[in-house]
Protein backbone atom coordinates (compact mmCIF):
# COMPACT_ATOMS: atom_id res chain seq x y z
CA UNK A 1 0.00 0.00 0.00
CA UNK A 2 1.28 3.38 -0.81
CA UNK A 3 -0.75 5.94 0.61
CA UNK A 4 -0.80 5.05 4.30
CA UNK A 5 -1.70 8.78 5.35
CA UNK A 6 -5.41 8.71 2.75
CA UNK A 7 -8.17 7.64 4.78
CA UNK A 8 -9.97 4.04 3.63
CA UNK A 9 -13.13 4.09 2.57
CA UNK A 10 -13.67 0.39 1.77
CA UNK A 11 -11.14 -2.70 1.91
CA UNK A 12 -11.47 -6.12 0.09
CA UNK A 13 -12.98 -8.62 2.55
CA UNK A 14 -13.33 -6.09 4.39
CA UNK A 15 -15.30 -6.24 7.92
CA UNK A 16 -16.57 -4.21 10.57
CA UNK A 17 -13.60 -1.63 11.35
CA UNK A 18 -11.37 -1.39 8.00
CA UNK A 19 -12.91 1.81 7.07
CA UNK A 20 -13.58 4.59 9.51
CA UNK A 21 -14.76 7.27 7.57
CA UNK A 22 -13.64 10.03 9.88
CA UNK A 23 -11.35 12.58 7.47
CA UNK A 24 -13.65 13.80 4.05
CA UNK A 25 -11.72 14.38 1.22
CA UNK A 26 -12.86 15.29 -2.55
CA UNK A 27 -12.85 12.62 -5.05
CA UNK A 28 -10.37 13.04 -7.37
CA UNK A 29 -10.15 12.39 -11.22
CA UNK A 30 -8.29 11.71 -14.04
CA UNK A 31 -9.07 13.48 -17.05
CA UNK A 32 -8.50 12.14 -20.73
CA UNK A 33 -9.02 14.04 -23.59
CA UNK A 34 -8.78 10.96 -26.42
CA UNK A 35 -9.03 13.43 -29.08
CA UNK A 36 -5.78 15.75 -28.31
CA UNK A 37 -3.75 12.62 -27.93
CA UNK A 38 -0.83 12.27 -30.41
CA UNK A 39 0.30 8.81 -29.14
CA UNK A 40 4.00 9.68 -28.12
CA UNK A 41 4.14 7.19 -24.89
CA UNK A 42 5.52 10.20 -22.64
CA UNK A 43 2.81 8.95 -20.21
CA UNK A 44 3.78 5.21 -20.78
CA UNK A 45 7.70 6.24 -20.03
CA UNK A 46 6.85 8.38 -17.21
CA UNK A 47 4.55 5.96 -15.50
CA UNK A 48 7.14 3.10 -16.00
CA UNK A 49 10.09 5.52 -14.34
CA UNK A 50 7.82 6.64 -11.36
CA UNK A 51 6.95 3.55 -10.07
CA UNK A 52 10.08 1.71 -10.85
CA UNK A 53 8.32 -0.75 -13.25
CA UNK A 54 11.12 -3.06 -14.90
CA UNK A 55 11.24 -3.14 -18.86
CA UNK A 56 9.25 -5.18 -20.85
CA UNK A 57 9.69 -6.35 -24.16
CA UNK A 58 7.76 -4.40 -26.58
CA UNK A 59 5.69 -5.89 -29.67
CA UNK A 60 5.15 -5.02 -33.03
CA UNK A 61 1.78 -6.33 -33.90
CA UNK A 62 1.70 -3.29 -37.35
CA UNK A 63 1.09 -0.57 -35.29
CA UNK A 64 2.65 1.89 -33.04
CA UNK A 65 1.27 0.12 -29.79
CA UNK A 66 4.11 -0.61 -27.53
CA UNK A 67 2.69 -4.23 -26.84
CA UNK A 68 -0.85 -5.76 -27.15
CA UNK A 69 -2.06 -5.44 -24.13
CA UNK A 70 -1.26 -4.43 -19.93
CA UNK A 71 1.38 -6.32 -17.88
CA UNK A 72 1.76 -6.07 -14.49
CA UNK A 73 5.24 -4.34 -15.09
CA UNK A 74 3.45 -1.94 -17.93
CA UNK A 75 0.19 -0.37 -15.74
CA UNK A 76 -0.04 2.45 -18.51
CA UNK A 77 -0.78 1.57 -22.23
CA UNK A 78 -1.32 3.94 -25.23
CA UNK A 79 -3.85 1.73 -27.38
CA UNK A 80 -3.81 2.77 -31.22
CA UNK A 81 -6.44 2.26 -33.13
CA UNK A 82 -7.56 2.50 -37.09
CA UNK A 83 -11.52 3.79 -37.53
CA UNK A 84 -12.98 4.10 -41.55
CA UNK A 85 -16.27 5.39 -40.49
CA UNK A 86 -18.21 8.03 -42.68
CA UNK A 87 -15.55 7.87 -45.38
CA UNK A 88 -13.52 9.63 -43.26
CA UNK A 89 -10.39 7.65 -41.74
CA UNK A 90 -9.02 8.58 -38.33
CA UNK A 91 -7.04 7.53 -35.54
CA UNK A 92 -8.65 6.64 -31.87
CA UNK A 93 -6.19 6.36 -29.44
CA UNK A 94 -7.16 5.46 -26.05
CA UNK A 95 -5.33 5.16 -22.33
CA UNK A 96 -5.42 1.75 -21.27
CA UNK A 97 -5.60 1.70 -17.59
CA UNK A 98 -7.67 1.17 -14.17
CA UNK A 99 -10.42 3.00 -14.05
CA UNK A 100 -10.82 3.48 -10.44
CA UNK A 101 -14.49 2.96 -10.26
CA UNK A 102 -16.52 4.28 -7.47
CA UNK A 103 -17.64 0.55 -7.03
CA UNK A 104 -15.11 -1.69 -7.78
CA UNK A 105 -15.56 -5.21 -9.22
CA UNK A 106 -11.81 -6.42 -8.16
CA UNK A 107 -12.43 -5.46 -4.99
CA UNK A 108 -15.96 -7.09 -4.62
CA UNK A 109 -14.16 -10.01 -5.82
CA UNK A 110 -10.80 -10.32 -3.48
CA UNK A 111 -10.70 -12.55 -0.84
CA UNK A 112 -7.38 -11.32 0.55
CA UNK A 113 -8.75 -8.65 2.97
CA UNK A 114 -6.98 -5.27 2.71
CA UNK A 115 -4.75 -6.32 -0.65
CA UNK A 116 -7.43 -3.75 -2.78
CA UNK A 117 -8.43 -0.61 -0.46
CA UNK A 118 -10.73 2.51 -2.14
CA UNK A 119 -9.43 5.50 -0.64
CA UNK A 120 -11.80 8.31 0.44
CA UNK A 121 -10.39 10.29 -2.75
CA UNK A 122 -11.93 7.38 -4.89
CA UNK A 123 -8.17 5.89 -5.53
CA UNK A 124 -8.48 2.16 -5.77
CA UNK A 125 -4.97 1.12 -4.82
CA UNK A 126 -3.18 -2.40 -4.56
CA UNK A 127 -1.51 -3.66 -1.44
CA UNK A 128 1.00 -6.71 -2.73
CA UNK A 129 1.52 -7.53 0.69
CA UNK A 130 -1.73 -8.65 1.42
CA UNK A 131 -2.83 -10.33 -2.03
CA UNK A 132 -2.21 -14.17 -2.47
CA UNK A 133 -2.44 -14.43 -5.85
CA UNK A 134 -5.66 -15.74 -6.68
CA UNK A 135 -6.73 -14.15 -9.61
CA UNK A 136 -10.49 -13.28 -8.69
CA UNK A 137 -9.78 -9.50 -9.64
CA UNK A 138 -9.57 -10.45 -12.74
CA UNK A 139 -12.82 -11.80 -13.24
CA UNK A 140 -14.13 -8.97 -11.26
CA UNK A 141 -13.40 -6.33 -13.13
CA UNK A 142 -15.32 -4.76 -16.56
CA UNK A 143 -12.31 -3.04 -18.01
CA UNK A 144 -9.54 -6.32 -18.07
CA UNK A 145 -6.87 -4.27 -16.40
CA UNK A 146 -5.97 -6.44 -13.14
CA UNK A 147 -2.36 -8.48 -14.69
CA UNK A 148 -1.11 -10.89 -12.32
CA UNK A 149 2.49 -11.45 -12.01
CA UNK A 150 3.85 -15.58 -11.78
CA UNK A 151 7.09 -14.03 -10.25
CA UNK A 152 6.00 -12.41 -7.87
CA UNK A 153 2.79 -14.38 -7.73
CA UNK A 154 0.75 -10.94 -6.76
CA UNK A 155 -1.60 -8.46 -8.98
CA UNK A 156 -0.36 -5.28 -10.40
CA UNK A 157 -2.23 -2.37 -11.64
CA UNK A 158 -2.15 1.51 -12.10
CA UNK A 159 -2.41 3.24 -8.38
CA UNK A 160 -3.26 6.62 -9.88
CA UNK A 161 -0.02 7.39 -8.53
CA UNK A 162 -1.54 7.56 -5.00
CA UNK A 163 1.99 8.04 -3.53
CA UNK A 164 2.36 11.13 -5.64
CA UNK A 165 -1.79 12.30 -4.94
CA UNK A 166 -1.48 12.26 -1.07
CA UNK A 167 1.06 14.53 -1.19
CA UNK A 168 -0.06 17.01 -3.59
CA UNK A 169 1.47 16.21 -6.92
CA UNK A 170 -0.08 15.13 -10.17
CA UNK A 171 -0.01 11.33 -11.12
CA UNK A 172 3.23 10.93 -13.26
CA UNK A 173 1.85 10.29 -16.49
CA UNK A 174 -0.25 13.67 -16.10
CA UNK A 175 2.67 15.43 -15.54
CA UNK A 176 4.48 14.50 -18.54
CA UNK A 177 1.49 14.64 -21.08
CA UNK A 178 2.90 17.35 -23.88
CA UNK A 179 -0.74 18.84 -24.79
CA UNK A 180 -2.99 19.19 -22.43
CA UNK A 181 -4.54 15.36 -22.60
CA UNK A 182 -4.49 14.81 -19.37
CA UNK A 183 -5.24 16.38 -16.45
CA UNK A 184 -5.77 15.77 -13.19
CA UNK A 185 -7.98 17.36 -10.21
CA UNK A 186 -11.73 16.81 -8.26
CA UNK A 187 -13.81 14.91 -10.15
CA UNK A 188 -16.43 17.77 -10.20
CA UNK A 189 -13.23 20.22 -11.32
CA UNK A 190 -12.88 17.08 -14.26
CA UNK A 191 -16.17 17.33 -15.38
CA UNK A 192 -16.57 20.66 -15.70
CA UNK A 193 -13.37 20.61 -17.93
CA UNK A 194 -14.83 17.80 -19.81
CA UNK A 195 -17.94 19.68 -20.46
CA UNK A 196 -16.50 22.72 -21.77
CA UNK A 197 -14.07 20.76 -24.15
CA UNK A 198 -17.14 18.34 -25.20
CA UNK A 199 -18.88 21.63 -26.22
CA UNK A 200 -16.18 22.81 -28.72
CA UNK A 201 -15.86 19.40 -30.08
CA UNK A 202 -19.38 19.49 -30.94
CA UNK A 203 -19.23 22.91 -32.90
CA UNK A 204 -16.24 21.31 -34.44
CA UNK A 205 -18.62 18.64 -35.97
CA UNK A 206 -18.53 16.15 -33.02
CA UNK A 207 -22.12 15.56 -32.77
CA UNK A 208 -21.62 12.23 -30.43
CA UNK A 209 -18.67 13.97 -28.04
CA UNK A 210 -19.74 12.48 -25.07
CA UNK A 211 -18.02 12.02 -21.21
CA UNK A 212 -17.05 7.84 -20.74
CA UNK A 213 -17.96 7.93 -16.76
CA UNK A 214 -19.98 5.16 -16.88
CA UNK A 215 -22.94 5.03 -14.30
CA UNK A 216 -23.14 0.84 -13.97
CA UNK A 217 -19.92 0.73 -11.75
CA UNK A 218 -20.32 4.12 -10.13
CA UNK A 219 -18.61 6.48 -12.22
CA UNK A 220 -15.18 5.93 -12.29
CA UNK A 221 -11.87 7.64 -11.11
CA UNK A 222 -10.49 8.47 -14.85
CA UNK A 223 -12.97 9.84 -17.34
CA UNK A 224 -12.52 10.11 -20.72
CA UNK A 225 -13.47 12.35 -23.34
CA UNK A 226 -14.94 10.35 -26.96
CA UNK A 227 -15.27 12.14 -29.75
CA UNK A 228 -17.37 9.12 -30.48
CA UNK A 229 -19.37 9.20 -27.67
CA UNK A 230 -21.98 6.92 -28.87
CA UNK A 231 -19.74 4.25 -29.62
CA UNK A 232 -16.78 3.64 -26.99
CA UNK A 233 -16.62 0.26 -28.21
CA UNK A 234 -14.71 1.90 -31.25
CA UNK A 235 -11.69 2.87 -28.49
CA UNK A 236 -12.47 -0.35 -26.96
CA UNK A 237 -14.44 0.69 -23.89
CA UNK A 238 -17.57 -1.29 -22.59
CA UNK A 239 -20.28 0.44 -23.69
CA UNK A 240 -21.98 -0.41 -20.22
CA UNK A 241 -19.66 -1.97 -17.51
CA UNK A 242 -21.00 -3.44 -14.48
CA UNK A 243 -19.20 -5.75 -12.06
CA UNK A 244 -20.15 -8.95 -13.45
CA UNK A 245 -23.18 -10.11 -12.51
CA UNK A 246 -21.82 -13.55 -11.30
CA UNK A 247 -19.02 -11.85 -9.08
CA UNK A 248 -22.16 -9.79 -7.20
CA UNK A 249 -24.85 -12.26 -7.00
CA UNK A 250 -21.45 -14.70 -5.42
CA UNK A 251 -20.32 -11.77 -3.05
CA UNK A 252 -23.71 -10.20 -2.43
CA UNK A 253 -25.90 -13.11 -2.27
CA UNK A 254 -24.37 -16.70 -2.39
CA UNK A 255 -21.80 -15.43 0.51
CA UNK A 256 -24.29 -14.67 3.26
CA UNK A 257 -26.63 -17.25 2.36
CA UNK A 258 -24.25 -19.87 2.71
CA UNK A 259 -22.85 -18.43 6.05
CA UNK A 260 -26.34 -18.74 7.49
CA UNK A 261 -26.46 -22.57 6.18
CA UNK A 262 -23.61 -22.97 7.55
CA UNK A 263 -24.53 -22.31 11.19
CA UNK A 264 -27.68 -23.83 10.34
CA UNK A 265 -26.21 -27.11 10.04
CA UNK A 266 -24.63 -26.86 13.02
CA UNK A 267 -28.02 -25.65 14.86
CA UNK A 268 -29.63 -28.37 12.91
CA UNK A 269 -27.50 -31.22 14.64
CA UNK A 270 -27.64 -30.20 18.03
CA UNK A 271 -31.45 -29.35 17.90
CA UNK A 272 -31.91 -33.23 16.65
CA UNK A 273 -29.68 -34.53 19.35
CA UNK A 274 -31.53 -32.53 21.49
CA UNK A 275 -34.83 -33.56 20.55
CA UNK A 276 -34.49 -37.49 19.60
CA UNK A 277 -30.85 -38.30 21.17
CA UNK A 278 -28.84 -41.13 19.78
CA UNK A 279 -30.46 -43.69 18.41
CA UNK A 280 -30.63 -46.85 21.08
CA UNK A 281 -32.29 -50.43 20.32
CA UNK A 282 -35.88 -50.47 21.06
CA UNK A 283 -35.96 -53.28 23.21
CA UNK A 284 -32.27 -52.30 24.62
CA UNK A 285 -30.45 -55.42 22.89
CA UNK A 286 -30.96 -57.62 25.18
CA UNK A 287 -31.76 -60.28 22.47
CA UNK A 288 -28.47 -60.77 20.78
CA UNK A 289 -26.70 -61.01 24.26
CA UNK A 290 -25.14 -64.04 24.29
CA UNK A 291 -23.66 -66.24 21.85
CA UNK A 292 -25.51 -66.77 18.03
CA UNK B 1 -26.08 -53.16 29.43
CA UNK B 2 -23.69 -56.12 30.48
CA UNK B 3 -20.38 -56.25 29.99
CA UNK B 4 -20.61 -58.89 26.82
CA UNK B 5 -22.60 -56.29 24.77
CA UNK B 6 -19.42 -54.64 24.26
CA UNK B 7 -16.53 -57.17 24.35
CA UNK B 8 -14.08 -55.34 21.80
CA UNK B 9 -13.62 -52.07 24.65
CA UNK B 10 -12.98 -54.71 26.86
CA UNK B 11 -9.24 -54.73 28.10
CA UNK B 12 -9.16 -56.86 30.55
CA UNK B 13 -10.50 -60.04 28.55
CA UNK B 14 -9.15 -58.84 25.34
CA UNK B 15 -11.73 -59.86 24.05
CA UNK B 16 -12.08 -57.75 20.44
CA UNK B 17 -8.70 -57.79 20.01
CA UNK B 18 -8.52 -61.14 17.15
CA UNK B 19 -11.30 -58.94 15.68
CA UNK B 20 -9.71 -56.17 15.21
CA UNK B 21 -6.44 -58.00 14.03
CA UNK B 22 -8.65 -59.67 11.37
CA UNK B 23 -10.13 -56.91 10.20
CA UNK B 24 -6.78 -55.61 8.44
CA UNK B 25 -7.85 -58.04 5.85
CA UNK B 26 -11.24 -58.99 5.81
CA UNK B 27 -15.17 -57.69 6.10
CA UNK B 28 -18.42 -59.48 7.28
CA UNK B 29 -17.14 -61.95 9.22
CA UNK B 30 -17.95 -62.58 13.36
CA UNK B 31 -14.52 -63.06 14.75
CA UNK B 32 -15.02 -63.57 18.89
CA UNK B 33 -18.38 -61.70 19.46
CA UNK B 34 -17.71 -58.50 16.99
CA UNK B 35 -17.97 -58.22 13.44
CA UNK B 36 -15.44 -56.91 10.81
CA UNK B 37 -17.04 -53.79 9.30
CA UNK B 38 -14.29 -52.22 7.33
CA UNK B 39 -10.97 -53.60 6.58
CA UNK B 40 -7.84 -51.87 6.86
CA UNK B 41 -8.04 -50.31 3.37
CA UNK B 42 -11.17 -49.00 3.69
CA UNK B 43 -10.43 -47.16 6.39
CA UNK B 44 -7.31 -45.97 4.83
CA UNK B 45 -9.01 -45.17 1.86
CA UNK B 46 -11.68 -43.13 4.06
CA UNK B 47 -9.02 -41.44 6.11
CA UNK B 48 -7.42 -40.16 3.58
CA UNK B 49 -10.44 -38.48 1.57
CA UNK B 50 -11.28 -36.83 5.60
CA UNK B 51 -7.63 -36.06 5.71
CA UNK B 52 -7.64 -34.50 2.52
CA UNK B 53 -11.74 -32.85 3.28
CA UNK B 54 -10.42 -30.90 6.32
CA UNK B 55 -7.46 -29.59 4.49
CA UNK B 56 -9.36 -28.10 1.85
CA UNK B 57 -11.87 -27.04 4.63
CA UNK B 58 -10.20 -25.20 6.93
CA UNK B 59 -7.71 -23.94 3.72
CA UNK B 60 -10.93 -22.86 1.83
CA UNK B 61 -13.04 -21.10 4.46
CA UNK B 62 -10.43 -18.50 5.24
CA UNK B 63 -10.49 -17.12 1.52
CA UNK B 64 -14.84 -17.67 1.59
CA UNK B 65 -15.23 -15.49 3.77
CA UNK B 66 -13.12 -12.83 6.53
CA UNK B 67 -15.19 -14.32 9.56
CA UNK B 68 -12.65 -17.67 8.98
CA UNK B 69 -9.52 -15.70 8.45
CA UNK B 70 -8.41 -16.48 11.81
CA UNK B 71 -8.30 -20.04 10.19
CA UNK B 72 -5.24 -19.24 8.04
CA UNK B 73 -3.10 -18.91 10.76
CA UNK B 74 -3.15 -22.87 11.11
CA UNK B 75 -1.68 -22.75 8.19
CA UNK B 76 1.05 -19.69 8.36
CA UNK B 77 -1.39 -17.62 6.04
CA UNK B 78 -3.65 -16.72 3.77
CA UNK B 79 -0.76 -16.89 0.79
CA UNK B 80 -0.24 -20.64 1.89
CA UNK B 81 -4.28 -21.48 2.14
CA UNK B 82 -4.09 -20.02 -1.51
CA UNK B 83 -1.29 -22.20 -2.61
CA UNK B 84 -2.30 -25.74 -0.30
CA UNK B 85 -5.83 -25.40 -1.20
CA UNK B 86 -5.72 -26.10 -4.49
CA UNK B 87 -3.22 -28.94 -4.19
CA UNK B 88 -4.77 -30.71 -1.68
CA UNK B 89 -7.96 -30.32 -3.77
CA UNK B 90 -6.27 -32.21 -5.93
CA UNK B 91 -5.62 -35.20 -3.68
CA UNK B 92 -8.82 -35.35 -2.64
CA UNK B 93 -10.46 -35.70 -5.73
CA UNK B 94 -7.78 -38.81 -6.73
CA UNK B 95 -8.95 -40.03 -3.30
CA UNK B 96 -12.02 -39.72 -3.94
CA UNK B 97 -12.18 -41.17 -7.09
CA UNK B 98 -10.04 -44.28 -5.48
CA UNK B 99 -13.47 -44.52 -2.94
CA UNK B 100 -15.76 -44.61 -5.62
CA UNK B 101 -13.97 -47.41 -7.00
CA UNK B 102 -13.37 -48.96 -3.98
CA UNK B 103 -17.47 -49.56 -2.86
CA UNK B 104 -18.48 -48.87 -6.32
CA UNK B 105 -20.33 -52.53 -6.66
CA UNK B 106 -21.30 -52.19 -2.81
CA UNK B 107 -23.00 -48.83 -3.43
CA UNK B 108 -25.62 -49.56 -5.93
CA UNK B 109 -29.23 -48.53 -4.98
CA UNK B 110 -31.41 -51.56 -4.03
CA UNK B 111 -35.58 -51.54 -3.33
CA UNK B 112 -35.92 -49.28 -0.68
CA UNK B 113 -32.82 -47.43 -0.88
CA UNK B 114 -34.67 -44.82 -3.09
CA UNK B 115 -36.25 -43.96 -0.37
CA UNK B 116 -33.44 -41.78 1.07
CA UNK B 117 -33.58 -39.48 -1.97
CA UNK B 118 -36.94 -37.97 -1.11
CA UNK B 119 -37.05 -35.08 1.97
CA UNK B 120 -39.66 -37.61 3.43
CA UNK B 121 -37.44 -40.78 3.79
CA UNK B 122 -34.49 -38.52 4.96
CA UNK B 123 -36.61 -37.25 7.87
CA UNK B 124 -38.29 -40.25 8.65
CA UNK B 125 -34.98 -41.31 8.83
CA UNK B 126 -33.49 -38.89 11.17
CA UNK B 127 -36.85 -39.45 13.54
CA UNK B 128 -35.82 -43.04 13.99
CA UNK B 129 -38.88 -44.13 12.21
CA UNK B 130 -39.67 -46.29 10.01
CA UNK B 131 -37.37 -48.91 10.37
CA UNK B 132 -36.57 -51.49 8.13
CA UNK B 133 -35.37 -55.05 8.98
CA UNK B 134 -34.30 -55.60 5.28
CA UNK B 135 -31.25 -53.15 5.53
CA UNK B 136 -27.94 -54.40 4.77
CA UNK B 137 -24.26 -53.65 4.89
CA UNK B 138 -25.24 -49.52 3.91
CA UNK B 139 -28.49 -48.02 3.96
CA UNK B 140 -30.18 -46.06 1.81
CA UNK B 141 -28.87 -42.80 2.91
CA UNK B 142 -24.84 -44.29 3.44
CA UNK B 143 -25.65 -45.03 -0.31
CA UNK B 144 -26.95 -42.24 -1.47
CA UNK B 145 -24.34 -40.30 0.82
CA UNK B 146 -21.70 -41.99 -1.13
CA UNK B 147 -23.11 -40.93 -4.66
CA UNK B 148 -23.63 -37.53 -3.84
CA UNK B 149 -20.16 -37.01 -2.63
CA UNK B 150 -18.67 -38.36 -5.30
CA UNK B 151 -21.03 -35.88 -7.42
CA UNK B 152 -19.68 -33.13 -5.00
CA UNK B 153 -16.37 -33.83 -5.25
CA UNK B 154 -16.83 -33.81 -9.30
CA UNK B 155 -18.64 -30.23 -9.14
CA UNK B 156 -15.79 -29.38 -6.79
CA UNK B 157 -13.01 -30.43 -8.71
CA UNK B 158 -14.17 -28.56 -11.99
CA UNK B 159 -15.15 -25.68 -10.85
CA UNK B 160 -12.25 -25.68 -8.86
CA UNK B 161 -9.71 -26.16 -12.00
CA UNK B 162 -11.61 -22.90 -13.78
CA UNK B 163 -10.48 -21.22 -10.40
CA UNK B 164 -7.31 -22.40 -10.39
CA UNK B 165 -6.07 -21.21 -13.79
CA UNK B 166 -8.68 -18.62 -14.60
CA UNK B 167 -6.77 -17.69 -17.39
CA UNK B 168 -7.52 -20.57 -19.40
CA UNK B 169 -11.48 -20.06 -19.61
CA UNK B 170 -13.71 -17.49 -20.69
CA UNK B 171 -15.08 -14.81 -18.42
CA UNK B 172 -19.18 -16.25 -18.10
CA UNK B 173 -17.06 -20.06 -16.91
CA UNK B 174 -14.73 -18.73 -14.59
CA UNK B 175 -18.14 -16.69 -12.70
CA UNK B 176 -20.16 -19.45 -12.97
CA UNK B 177 -17.30 -21.40 -11.33
CA UNK B 178 -17.25 -19.05 -8.25
CA UNK B 179 -20.58 -19.62 -7.66
CA UNK B 180 -20.59 -23.26 -8.29
CA UNK B 181 -18.17 -23.95 -6.17
CA UNK B 182 -19.77 -22.12 -3.23
CA UNK B 183 -22.79 -24.15 -3.64
CA UNK B 184 -21.11 -27.50 -4.04
CA UNK B 185 -19.01 -26.77 -1.03
CA UNK B 186 -22.37 -25.35 0.84
CA UNK B 187 -24.01 -28.23 0.46
CA UNK B 188 -21.03 -30.68 0.67
CA UNK B 189 -20.45 -29.09 3.81
CA UNK B 190 -23.92 -29.70 5.62
CA UNK B 191 -23.72 -33.42 3.88
CA UNK B 192 -20.60 -34.17 5.60
CA UNK B 193 -21.74 -32.74 8.82
CA UNK B 194 -24.42 -34.91 9.16
CA UNK B 195 -22.44 -37.69 8.36
CA UNK B 196 -20.12 -36.79 11.37
CA UNK B 197 -22.38 -36.39 13.58
CA UNK B 198 -24.13 -39.64 12.54
CA UNK B 199 -20.98 -41.48 12.78
CA UNK B 200 -20.68 -40.67 16.43
CA UNK B 201 -23.02 -39.01 18.43
CA UNK B 202 -26.50 -40.23 16.81
CA UNK B 203 -25.33 -43.37 16.67
CA UNK B 204 -23.06 -44.71 19.35
CA UNK B 205 -20.64 -47.49 18.26
CA UNK B 206 -20.44 -46.58 14.85
CA UNK B 207 -16.96 -44.61 15.04
CA UNK B 208 -15.23 -47.72 15.86
CA UNK B 209 -15.84 -49.27 12.44
CA UNK B 210 -13.74 -46.84 11.08
CA UNK B 211 -10.86 -46.85 13.88
CA UNK B 212 -10.18 -50.54 14.81
CA UNK B 213 -13.10 -51.75 11.73
CA UNK B 214 -15.26 -54.06 13.86
CA UNK B 215 -18.76 -53.28 14.93
CA UNK B 216 -20.82 -55.22 18.35
CA UNK B 217 -23.17 -57.43 16.94
CA UNK B 218 -26.04 -55.84 18.67
CA UNK B 219 -25.17 -52.39 16.71
CA UNK B 220 -25.42 -54.50 13.77
CA UNK B 221 -28.65 -55.84 14.53
CA UNK B 222 -30.05 -52.50 14.98
CA UNK B 223 -28.32 -50.46 12.22
CA UNK B 224 -28.29 -53.09 9.55
CA UNK B 225 -30.68 -56.26 10.64
CA UNK B 226 -29.85 -57.81 7.22
CA UNK B 227 -26.20 -57.60 6.53
CA UNK B 228 -26.08 -58.76 10.76
CA UNK B 229 -28.55 -61.91 9.95
CA UNK B 230 -26.06 -62.88 6.79
CA UNK B 231 -23.18 -62.43 9.14
CA UNK B 232 -24.18 -64.10 11.54
CA UNK B 233 -25.65 -67.10 9.70
CA UNK B 234 -29.58 -66.73 10.16
CA UNK B 235 -30.09 -65.69 6.66
CA UNK B 236 -31.31 -68.73 4.64
CA UNK B 237 -29.85 -67.36 1.69
CA UNK B 238 -26.80 -65.65 2.94
CA UNK B 239 -23.92 -64.87 1.44
CA UNK B 240 -20.75 -66.33 2.33
CA UNK B 241 -18.23 -63.54 3.90
CA UNK B 242 -16.05 -61.54 1.32
CA UNK B 243 -12.33 -61.37 1.22
CA UNK B 244 -10.93 -58.84 -0.89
Amino acid sequence: MNASGLEIRQSSAGMWGTSTGQRKMPVVSKYIDTSTCIGCKACEVACQEWNDLQVVPTAQAGTYQTMASLDANYWNLIEFRELEADGNFSWLMRKDQCMHCADPGCLKACPAPGAIVQYENGIVDVNPEACIGCKMCETGCPFDVPRYAARTDKMAKCTLCVDRVQVGLEPACVKACPTGCLHFGTKDDMKALAASRIDQLKSSGFAHAALYDPPGVGGTGVITVLAHGDHPEWYGLPKDPRVPTGVRFWKNVLRPVGVIAFAATFFAMVGHYLTFGPKKPKDGGEKTKGDV
Amino acid sequence: MSEAAFPGRNSRTGVGDAAVVRAREVEDVLVDGEIVRHRLSSRVIHWTVALFFFVCLFTGLPIWTPLFGWMATLFGGLSVCRWLHPWSGAVFSVASLVMLVHWFSEMKLRGKDSEFLTPGGLVRYFRYRGEDSEVGKYNGGQKVLFWAAALGALGLLASGIVMWFPERFGHELRQLSYVAHDVAFILFFAMIIGHIYLGTAAEPGTFRSMTGGTVTKEWARLHHPRWYREVVGEEANRSSARRR
